[in-house]
């Protein structure tokens, strides 16, 4: 059924997701992290405009814009903000290095594979086969979570993990109903506005946003 | 008749509960402990009758329980621990009326009491596994709130708690699981279609179920070595608890090994009731050996318990394994024996523990070292606990006579069996009955002896006064149940000769002819204790009389007066006297390999010389070598894997980040 053109743009954009997972562990430059948030709003926002042109789905296309205008420009222009604040921060010291990061990724992307083929299994169909890339994208942002120290990089672990689930969302659905959408950007939204509170007034108080260093105050 | 009489019980003992909980402080004791009388009463009346014609009653309730309702049956062999509860609960509550007054009691204090009671009434009439349990671990969390009423007085008692809940909810798991198990093979969790269809079970599945049920009834039971907490919750329990622990709660474990093997399983395989009996083997020696190295009054009881019942699961052990080699007739009247020993335990051990609380009250100590003297001061409480001690002791003219007379009868005829194996257990239940005779004897003239003759060793025990008249009462009741049933046992065999039908899987022929005294139905064997006493009594009075018609000599025409045990000296001190510690050093000598005491010498020397020494002080301990061996190890371990288990947390973020990551890549890998 979905085959051609709109099939090629749909599976571009969904690598464009996976990639920009897989970059985000890779540069270590917290500018780069944002850009790279910014183009996957903007690629999650083209897989669902797709859809909704194929589909005549109005109310998709409603999503497809809220989720450009979130994902794409809002949230990345918080987080830059925060940036900005502090220039030329970087990811210095991860807990697991880059290159350890990176085999570990493509180890997370066969075992989403692996998991995913009980998935396409119920309904084979070109669309869902791509599922396997929105759940490695949830894999490898929660590895981001889980192995970067900088607040910021905590966020954009978490902003991983939404795009993963949101793609998946909309390659395995005949279409997420708009309110669902809306109310998970919102969602997302928030916890943004109050990290971004919550690393300002770190860094105020701290003098960094570097989460292992809190530890000294449990001790 | 019967049931509407139980139920009355039942809701008057909860009424108790209410009424400690909401009247004001003064009223309190009294409202409660009246309460609570009406209901032993009104449940004496419920299962007497049911003992008495014979006809058990059954009632159904959808509504208690969701789901399953509420099964309640009465039959003999349950009414009549319904009967053993109701008449220790009495002597309880009586008592319980003197015992709260030198303090305001605590609402908990005075609602627990009644609401185990409650529960124990409740627990011998459940038909259902629902009922069963619920009402069982009713029974252990009211136990344990009332254990723990006097936990601000005495630090101890959290400890002793612990060990409690600990014990009793391992053993109500293992009862649980064993139960749904059988439940789930026999097609319905009434006992009535379990009884059903207990023929069907497998005997690998049968014999599973018994040893679960059987290890979580021995816990409560205090069999060895899942005794460890009776020791410890006997005596820091305030003594109407603790009379109803030993008197009636620990009755239950016996219950239900006798529940499930013969009513539920059918009485199963011989080796099930030898494990019962050598259970009952180890657990009788071990504990009259702990209570004769015992100073602590009320752990001495503690552990006097585990020898009597241990002595009662000897009786069910053998009485099982005669019934399963084909013997019902010696069957029954083994276990007749074990039941009236049961029955006779509650009624002396009652006594004892309230006796012992009443000098503990007194004197504000139970450690015998520290008390001497103390029948001049309590002259009734003395002559209360004698009783008790006396009939604990198997003295003719007392109950304990008379049950323990039946034991070794039943025990002796038992030989006829033809079956190496059950001739074994019964040489051995024979033997371990003659040991502990002694043993007791020993740990009851320590306790009578040092404790109430003598002299005062402590300014508590010397300042003691007479107990309350509704303290003696409760004693009275059961020391008068002591005398009674010692003098003319028969008046109770009949219907225990029932009870001991009910509680065989294939009944049992009439073990005793009707009489006032002990005659044997199925084999030779009489004895009338009656007549012993009468005749015991003449033979004092000869005795005395020809002593009076001997001519004196100079010496006894002009006596001295001096202190009773004291040697006839002039002056006579306290430290001059036997202590229960001395008084038991033989024994611990003796049995050093099993009581193993811990000793600790400590000499301080003066300053000026070391040939000199300042003082001496020598301290002797002796703990429980089955706790060292088995406790402490694995308590040990899991405090190993405690600690370590906290190295886990530290506070990192991202090691709890890493723990979720982590279990969802392993989900998604065990899925996939």
């Amino acid at each position: 059924m979905r085959t051609g053109a709109a099939l090629d743009v749909v599976e571009l954009a969904a690598g464009i997701v996976l990639a920009g997972a897989v970059v985000a562990l890779w540069r270590k430059d917290l500018r780069a992290l944002i850009s790279v948030l910014s183009l996957q709003g903007a690629a999650l926002a083209t897989v669902a405009a797709v859809l909704a042109v194929h589909d005549g789905d109005a109310g998709l296309g409603v999503v497809a814009g809220v989720v450009l205008l979130a994902k794409g420009l809002v949230i990345p222009g918080l987080l830059a903000r925060v940036v900005r604040a502090d220039p030329g921060s970087r990811e210095t010291a991860p807990l697991v290095n880059v290159p350890a990061s990176l085999v570990t990724a493509a180890v997370l992307v066969v075992v989403s594979y692996l998991v995913a083929g009980h998935l396409t299994a119920l309904f084979p169909d070109p669309l869902t086969r791509l599922a396997p890339l929105g759940l490695a994208t949830v894999l490898v942002g929660f590895f981001v979570l889980v192995t970067r120290r900088k607040a910021v990089s905590q966020i954009v672990g978490l902003l991983l993990v939404d795009n993963g689930v949101a793609l998946v969302a909309f390659l395995l659905t005949a279409g997420v109903p708009l309110l669902v959408e809306l109310g998970a950007s919102l969602d997302v939204l928030l916890v943004v506005i109050v990290l971004q509170v919550l690393a300002t007034s770190m860094r105020a108080r701290f003098g960094h946003i570097d989460l292992d260093q809190l530890r000294e105050l449990h001790d | 008749m019967s049931s509407a009489a139980y139920l009355v019980g039942l809701g008057l003992a909860g009424t108790a509960a209410l009424l400690g909980a909401v009247l004001p402080a003064r009223r309190r004791l009294l409202g409660a402990a009246v309460m609570s009388s009406a209901a032993c009463l009104a449940a004496l009346v419920g299962a007497g009758d049911v003992l008495a014609s014979g006809h058990a009653f059954s009632l159904y309730t959808a509504q208690v329980l969701p789901l399953t309702g509420v099964d309640l049956s009465l039959d003999p062999l349950g009414a009549m621990f319904v009967v053993i509860t109701a008449v220790v609960g009495l002597a309880a509550s009586c008592y319980s009326v003197g015992y709260g007054t030198h303090q305001t009691p605590s609402r908990t204090a005075t609602a627990m009491l009644p609401a185990f009671l409650a529960t124990l009434l409740l627990v011998p009439a459940a038909a259902s596994l629902a009922t069963f349990m619920v009402a069982w671990e009713l029974m252990a969390l009211t136990s344990l709130l009332a254990l723990l009423t006097e936990h601000r007085q005495r630090p101890e008692t959290r400890d002793a708690a612990q060990w409690y809940a600990v014990m009793t909810h391992i053993g109500a798991a293992a009862i649980l699981l064993g139960l749904v198990l059988l439940a789930t093979h026999a097609g319905g969790q009434s006992f009535a279609v379990i009884t059903a269809h207990r023929r069907e079970l497998s005997v690998p599945l049968a014999s599973v179920v018994f040893l679960l049920t059987l290890f979580g009834f021995a816990s409560k039971a205090g069999a060895v070595p899942l005794h460890v907490w009776l020791p410890r919750a006997h005596p820091e329990a305030p003594s109407p608890v603790s009379a109803l622990m030993s008197g009636a709660m620990v009755n239950l474990g016996i219950y239900g090994i006798l529940r499930v093997g013969e009513d539920l399983l059918g009485g199963g395989e011989l080796w099930w009731w030898l494990v019962v009996a050598a259970l009952g083997v180890v657990s009788a020696v071990f504990g009259a050996l702990h209570a004769a190295a015992s100073t602590d009054t009320k752990r001495l009881l503690a552990y006097s318990t585990v020898d009597n019942l241990g002595l009662v699961l000897i009786g069910v052990g053998a009485a099982g394994a005669l019934a399963v080699v084909g013997e019902q007739a010696l069957a029954g009247l083994v276990l007749l024996a074990a039941l009236f020993h049961l029955a006779n335990h509650g009624l002396f051990k009652g006594c004892l523990f309230l006796g012992a609380g009443a000098v503990q009250h007194a004197a504000g100590t139970r450690d015998l070292d520290r008390l001497g003297g103390i029948a001049r001061k309590m002259p009734a409480t003395a002559v209360l606990f004698g009783v008790g001690a006396l009939s604990i002791s198997a003295l003719p003219g007392l109950n304990g006579f008379a049950s323990e007379w039946l034991l070794l009868e039943g025990l002796l005829h038992g030989f006829a069996s033809h079956s190496a194996l059950t001739e074994a257990a019964l040489l051995a239940g024979v033997a371990t009955l003659a040991i502990t005779g002694g043993l007791t004897a020993t740990a009851f003239v320590k306790a009578l002896g040092v404790g109430f003759l003598g002299q005062p060793r402590s300014k508590g025990a010397g300042d003691a006064r007479e107990v309350g008249p509704s303290m003696l009462a409760g004693m009275g009741l059961l020391a008068g149940g002591c005398v009674v049933l010692g003098i003319v046992p028969g008046v109770v065999l009949p219907a225990l000769d029932r009870a001991t039908t009910a509680g065989l899987a294939d009944g049992a022929p009439r073990a005793v002819l009707p009489g006032l005294g002990l005659a044997l139905a199925s084999v030779r064997g009489a004895i009338d204790p009656a007549l012993l006493v009468v005749g015991l009594l003449v033979g004092l009075v000869v005795i005395w009389g020809a002593l009076r018609l001997v001519p004196r000599s100079a010496d006894l025409r002009s006596p001295r007066r001096a202190a009773a045990w004291g040697c006839g000296r002039e002056v006579q001190t306290a430290r001059m006297e036997i202590t229960a510690t001395s008084f038991a050093e033989p024994l611990q000598r003796v049995f050093a390999d099993v009581l193993r005491p811990d000793h600790d010498l400590e000499v301080t020397h003066a300053a000026e010389s070391r040939y000199f020494p300042e003082a001496i002080s020598f301290h002797q301990r002796v703990d429980d070598a089955i706790e060292r061996v088995v406790y402490r190890p694995v308590m040990a371990s899991v405090t190993w894997w405690g600690h370590l288990a906290r190295r886990v947390p530290n506070g990192s973020v991202h090691r709890y980040l890493a723990f979720g990551f982590a279990a969802l890549v392993l989900v998604l890998v065990v899925l996939a």
